[in-house]
């Protein structure tokens, strides 16, 4: 698989779950983009990591995991989203619990897109491919029916 | 002399007359007193009873302000009761919203991994799996796709029982359209003979009418006999809850609803069951799902104070007969 019109030199993942991060370092591995990837295992990790990042260079983007020990998905969103240094950062939920109530709240507050973790290895190759190397971007929040994600 | 003893006679006589006038009008002074008398002893007796009736009346009051008081206690009593057994309903819905959540997400992780490890392994070309481990994986992986969708389908039982949403005077018709529509699909694929008949309104959660209609076409679709082009009627009526051989618990008026179809129907001993949570009558190589569908359908009903049965024969169809109260009086029609 090869990377058609790329947009990302770095990119973050917040995600507490180790076999989580296994998959997806092993997907992103698989779609073999020139991406520098910064795993955090927490929400705190990951803020901290965005502090140290904040001087680099754009283009970035942040895949976030909603339900999270010490600082969950949501604080994140909030906290990215009032930070002027941060809050341009293009930002996937990526979450287990696709229900209503967390979609409503992760586009309220900011968020770019909203993926529900695949089922199958290749879907989340397929999901990671979606957001990185299409033209979902400029980071501007899409309009509301195109905030869920559908990998088919 | 002689008239000197005349006019002395006179005088006497005139005195006389005069006593005798006094003496009766002494005597109608007594009688005049002797009236006077009963009366007073009259009015007497009269604020005897006046005072007696007085003495009851104060009685009677003191008795109904101690009923008054009971009646008091009795409803801060209940007012208590009813408080605490908001509170618990309170408990019990905070209770049922984290299960929603933990079968929403902390379930589906697992499971999830599960799926994901197992595509990852019969995707793996470096390693040669046998025919055989591939079939296992492939069976561990359908085992964990059916315990997704009993997760997903008790979740949906359990947010149908938080009975949430507003009652509103609606259009079922509107409804079974809207349910029809989403089955065009699966109509256009199996040529299905689609009747649709009558008209009907009644105070409902439209979402859950929704899902509730949605249910019991999808039931018509699933159980269809191989070969046999499948043929489903909805009919819809109004009727008083006296028109039915069914015990209709509320004396209002009813819309009925029959969905009916020409499937494979089911032994009528079976009639009850049906509706139980996790019950299936067929094996489940041969029809998919997960036994909660009816459930769910039940479990609705029970929200509109209505009634649902089912009729049918082994390879005869299957019927089932929605009754909803018009207005089931607790809603805000």
């Amino acid at each position: 698989m090869t990377a058609t019109n790329l947009h990302f030199t770095k990119i973050f993942l917040a995600e507490d779950d180790a076999d989580d991060r296994m998959f997806f370092e092993d997907a992103l591995k698989q779609l073999s983009l020139p991406t520098q990837l910064v795993v955090a295992k927490d929400g705190c990790e990951l803020m901290y990591e965005l502090e140290t990042a904040a001087s680099a260079p754009p283009p970035q983007v942040i895949f976030l995991d909603l339900n999270m020990p010490k600082k969950n998905g949501f604080e994140c969103l909030k906290e990215i989203r009032q930070d002027p240094r941060l809050k341009s950062i293009p930002v996937v939920i990526f979450s287990t619990a696709g229900s209503t109530d967390a979609v409503e709240e992760t586009y309220k507050e900011g968020a770019n897109y909203y993926i529900c973790k695949p089922r199958s290895f290749s879907l989340l190759v397929k999901a990671l491919e979606t957001v990185l190397t299409t033209e979902l971007w400029p980071s501007s929040q899409p309009p509301k029916e195109k905030f869920l994600l559908a990998i088919s | 002399m002689r008239e000197k003893l005349i006019a002395a006679y006179k005088q006497i006589a005139a005195q006389e007359a005069d006593r005798a006038h006094r003496a009766g009008e002494l005597l109608l002074a007594n009688e005049e007193l002797i009236f006077q008398n009963k009366e007073k002893d009259c009015r007497a007796a009269e604020l005897l009873v006046a005072k007696d009736a007085l003495l009851f009346e104060n009685l009677e009051k003191e008795s109904r302000e101690q009923e008054l008081i009971i009646a008091n206690q009795e409803l801060a009593f209940q007012n208590a009761d009813n408080e605490k057994r908001a509170a618990q309903l309170h408990s019990a819905y905070k209770q049922l919203e984290a299960f929603n959540y933990i079968t929403s997400h902390d379930l589906q992780e697992p499971l999830r991994k599960l799926q994901m490890f197992t595509s990852r392994m019969l995707l793996d070309d470096e390693q040669e799996l046998s025919i055989k481990n591939q079939v296992y994986l492939t069976r561990i992986n359908e085992a964990a796709l059916h315990m997704q969708s009993l997760i997903i389908d008790l979740r949906t039982y359990s947010v149908a029982s938080a009975h949430t949403g507003e009652h509103k005077n609606t259009d079922v018709m509107e409804i079974i359209h809207t349910v029809l529509r989403e089955f065009a699909t699966s109509i256009k694929e199996t040529d299905a003979e689609i009747i649709v008949k009558g008209t009907g309104k009644a105070c409902v959660i439209a979402f859950q009418f929704q899902q509730l209609i949605q249910q019991l076409v999808e039931n018509a679709f699933k159980f269809v006999r191989a070969g046999v082009i499948p043929k489903i009627s909805i009919t819809c009526c109004m009727l008083q809850h006296v028109d039915t051989p069914i015990v209709l618990p509320l004396k209002k008026e009813y819309c009925h609803i029959r969905i009916a179809d020409n499937g494979i129907g089911f032994d009528p001993l079976y009639k009850d069951q049906i509706f139980d949570i996790f019950k299936r009558l067929n094996e489940r190589e041969e029809f998919a799902g997960t036994g909660v569908g009816l459930a769910i359908a039940k479990k609705i009903i029970e929200n509109h104070q209505g009634v649902i049965t089912a009729t049918g024969e082994v390879n005869n169809g299957a019927t089932f007969d929605i009754y909803i109260p018009v207005d089931s009086g607790t809603s805000d029609c």
